[in-house]
């Protein structure tokens, strides 16, 4: 419980971080959002022995990070919680392939470079989905949906779902406190009162659906959904677009790192 | 079992989001025509509540483990399959953007795994094939449980495939699948034991709201199979589409799965001169590449999709390492480089 | 101006479970007036307010504002005069931030965007929550968040406002800020409440709800004092009005 209740505080921390003011928080969300996609993508498409091709795109990262002023530890601390499925699964790499390598004078199994190569992966591109919402926040973001043509059902859903998060999270852990205060010693909800407590929690959520559908009907809802005005979109959010798309573009094509070890070491030899 | 954005490749990641993206329109479309705005509010009520209730630890009887729910049975069966994966949509988007899990790119395949499946193949056929004959206290404990494990059977096994076809890990296929479904058992018969005791809790307490979910809604046997039809032709075309390009165009998505360009050609030992006329080559319009066949190829096992794996020689790999230490150093000396920046200008300013 | 003019022509209400909840009321609210109505826990005062603003439809009698009926058909047209404040702001606050929350009203009557930002602003000041535009609403304190929800309300530009207890779970700073604010609005208002006080202070004319019938309509100076009434229809005399428990000065 501890630990949801920590990830409802980090959902605030970045709802927060995404109200500042900085170059990259007034960038168009739609640009934003593009930029993000494209890097994941090229992220992903590296095969899964590549190591030193990946390095160049952590400067995306970087750059995000201290343009929008984002206090590092925090988020760093999110991406090293990485999902415990990619460490299980990357984690059997090294049993299943034992192909040797020389790397250095030294003998590497193959299957310790997939993993580090899931791992990269999983943090850069961990990284970019948290950089976009931290930076953007949900309702802009839902603009830039809006601008793809998503429908304005789920984009509004998306958006109630969001905002009632908090609301139903304090609603349950009043509950289970109320429960386990009654209950001492038990590590959980007893089979008992599964369905009773789980049960009325949701009828509660029905009342409310209720409740905020006829709010929403007063105020003159008839099913759709609108927005204000788009933001336009400048120039200046085209080019970072553009401008990032080639780096990501030029950092796929060419082993940055490999092209700057062999000019040093060639010039050196 | 979220599938994670390092784990898919960009073809598998796209496909399944074509699929979702698919599936997602139809249920929009019939949530539209039943006119049935009352359910928005309720959707994204119900979102936020499959949010909060991962804090429920439920105890699991003569195990003194707990578990919670993923709730995608329960959703289709309180708001109607279509209303339901909708639902389940928006969660795991807020969990791929706020939480990390999954991510955006496999935000598809996580999607398909944990609602297609539960909405419009377990709930319609199992659940609703049950309940045909009403409901009874009996019916709903045994159908929520085989409609949880069976649809939870099918999400794992699409994680299952989706990771093997990307193709990002050494996992033999008959591993992965003697991993991935046993636990999903254990995971589905909680799912489905919580499921039950809530829906009896809800058919007893507000029955209306059970009847609410099963009519207004016309979900016979020809429209899930034009659904599961247009699906599969949507996912059939959108594979081999996607296939084709990756496999015809070199620079196309699946350029790496292919080639590991880079690599292979800067093995050429000849040193600066080699990289600066490769560099030449690279600049031209699809450049002509002729890759090498490294020779311990054939050791790799038969799979097609196998990518080739660099020969790489002991200089290549010490440039390879000194120019990652440099990529990494400049990296950071450019995050310390704005900060310092920054703070200067902020510094003359104040 | 009949315009403003709120009537309740003879009003029966039963619940789909067969409760009835309101039983015969009648009663004309004008224009300017401020209107308290009180009774005990399941009197049947929220019922009445979602009959009034057209959330529920009577089994029998009928609801006129001005001089059009509440029917599903005049309903956009009426709601554009009604304003309703809910009894909790979480409900009513439904966007992610204060902003877009106040602007649903006018966008979704299709005002320009200009007009909309034009009227949020105008809201916000009114409340004086202005410089808590851009916040989510999870991060507003309850006081705020009433405020917020009156703004969502007044953006509409109602000529009625409709309020289910608009002091419950305030500090008593914050609820003389929303008592301030209230009485500082020209418009018609209807207020329910179990914090008589405030209706003393507030409203002119109260009345009273037992068991879904009206037990008493009129001043509220006098109908706050009438301790029979008031304890036959479970409630007390406001504390304000009552003996003083200290020094025993009469006040009555
Ligand atoms: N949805 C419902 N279904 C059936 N009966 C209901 C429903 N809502 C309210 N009632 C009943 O109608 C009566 C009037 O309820 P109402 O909510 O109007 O009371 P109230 O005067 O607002 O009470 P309170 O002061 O507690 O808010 C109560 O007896 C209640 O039990
Ligand atoms: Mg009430």
């Amino acid at each position: 419980m501890a630990n949801i209740m920590n990830s409802l505080y980090n959902m605030r921390l970045l709802d927060d971080l995404a109200r500042q003011e900085t170059v990259i928080h007034k960038l168009h969300p739609l640009m934003k959002l593009l930029t993000t996609v494209s890097y994941l993508t090229v992220v992903v498409s590296f095969g899964r022995y590549e190591i030193g091709g990946l390095l160049p795109l952590l400067l995306y990262p970087v750059i995000v990070f201290t343009l929008a002023e984002l206090p590092v530890k925090p988020i760093l601390l999110r991406i090293l919680l990485v999902s415990p499925f990619i460490i299980g699964i990357g984690i059997l790499n090294p049993f299943f392939d034992h192909q040797v390598y020389l790397l250095g004078g030294r003998e590497i199994s193959r299957g310790w470079i997939t993993f580090l190569s899931i791992l990269l992966k999983s943090g850069l591109t961990v990284t970019a989905a948290l950089l976009l919402i931290a930076t953007t926040g949900m309702d802009r973001l839902a603009g830039a949906l809006r601008m793809l043509k998503i429908p304005r059902i789920f984009v509004l859903q998306l958006l109630l779902t969001y905002r009632y998060i908090s609301v139903l999270m304090e609603e349950v852990a009043r509950t289970l406190r109320a429960y386990s205060l009654r209950a001492p010693r038990q590590k959980g909800v007893h089979r008992s009162a599964w369905g009773s407590l789980a049960g009325q929690l949701i009828l509660r959520t029905f009342d409310r659906a209720q409740r905020i559908y006829e709010a929403m009907c007063l105020r003159g809802f008839t099913g759709e959904y609108h927005t204000g005005g788009f933001k336009e979109i400048r120039v200046w959010d085209l080019s970072y677009f553009i401008g990032w798309v080639f780096f990501f573009a030029v950092a796929r094509m060419y082993n940055i790192p490999m092209l700057i070890g062999s000019l040093i070491t060639g010039v050196i030899r | 079992m979220h599938m994670a954005d390092a784990l898919i490749s960009p073809l598998v990641g796209g496909t399944m989001w074509v699929a979702t993206a698919g599936v997602a329109a139809y249920s929009i479309k019939k949530i539209q025509s039943e006119m049935d705005e009352k359910k928005i509010p309720l959707m994204g009520v119900m979102g936020a509540f499959i949010f909060a209730s991962q804090m429920i630890n439920f105890t699991i009887p003569a195990t003194g483990s707990s578990g919670h729910i993923g709730g995608g049975l329960l959703l289709a069966i309180l708001l109607g399959p279509y209303a339901g994966f909708l639902t389940i949509a928006s969660v795991l988007t807020i969990q791929a953007l706020f939480f990390a899990d999954g991510g955006l790119l496999a935000l598809g395949s996580n999607v398909f795994n944990m609602g297609f499946f539960s909405c419009f193949i377990a709930y319609p056929l199992i659940y609703k094939g049950f309940m045909g004959r009403g409901y009874t206290t009996k019916r709903i404990f045994f159908a929520s449980i085989l409609a949880a494990i069976i649809g939870l059977q099918m999400g794992a096994f699409g994680v299952v495939l989706e990771t093997l076809f990307s193709g990002k890990t050494e996992l033999p296929f008959g591993t992965f699948v003697l991993l991935m479904q046993p636990i999903h058992l254990a995971i589905g018969a909680v799912e489905g034991l919580v499921t039950a005791a809530v829906v009896t809790y809800i058919w007893n307490a507000r029955p209306e709201i059970l009847e609410g979910a099963a009519s207004g809604r016309a979900l016979s046997n020809v429209s899930i199979k034009k659904v599961a039809a247009g699906l599969i032709a949507i996912t059939l075309i959108t594979g081999v589409g996607l296939s084709w390009f990756a496999s015809s165009n070199p620079d196309g998505l699946e350029w790496a799965m292919i080639k590991t360009a880079g690599t292979a050609e800067l093995e050429a030992p000849d040193g600066l001169h080699q990289q600066l006329s490769d560099l030449q080559t690279k600049t031209a319009f699809l450049p002509d590449y002729s890759f090498k066949t490294p020779e311990d190829e054939t050791e790799l096992g038969a799979g097609e999709e196998e990518e080739a794996w660099p020969a790489i020689s002991g200089g290549t790999s010490t440039s390879g390492i000194v120019g990652g230490g440099l990529t990494l150093a400049l990296a950071v000396l450019v995050g310390v480089g704005i900060s310092s920046l920054k703070r200067r200008k902020y510094g003359a300013n104040s | 101006m009949s315009h403003h003019k709120l009537e309740v022509k003879d009003l029966h209400y039963s619940y789909p479970d067969g409760h009835k909840a309101v039983k015969g009321m009648s009663f004309c609210i004008h224009h300017g007036e401020s209107v308290g109505i009180i009774g005990a826990n399941g009197a049947g005062k929220s019922t009445l307010l979602m009959l009034l603003m057209g959330v529920l439809f009577p089994d029998q009698g009928e609801v006129c504002v001005g001089d059009v009926h509440v029917t599903k058909k005049t309903l956009p047209m009426i709601r554009q005069s009604l304003g309703m404040v809910f009894q909790d702001p979480d409900d009513q606050l439904f966007m992610n931030t204060v902003y877009d929350d106040v602007a649903f009203g006018p966008r979704n009557y299709k005002l320009d965007e200009k007009e909309v930002e034009k009227r949020v602003f105008n809201a916000l000041e009114l409340v004086g929550i202005l410089h808590l535009k851009d916040r989510a609403p999870f991060k507003l304190s309850g006081g705020e968040k009433r405020a917020a929800a009156i703004a969502s309300v007044l953006s509409m530009q109602p000529d009625i406002l409709i309020m289910d207890e608009p002091t419950a779970a305030l500090d008593p700073k914050s609820r003389r800020k929303v008592m301030q604010l209230l009485t500082s609005f020209k418009h018609t208002k209807v207020i329910t409440s179990h914090d008589l006080d405030m209706i003393f202070e507030m409203c002119d004319r109260t009345i009273v709800i037992k068991n879904g019938e009206i037990a008493a309509d009129g001043v509220t100076s006098e109908i706050l004092v009438n301790a029979e009434l008031m304890d036959d229809c479970g409630l007390e005399i406001p504390l304000s009005l009552q003996n003083c428990p200290v020094c025993g000065t009469e006040k009555v």
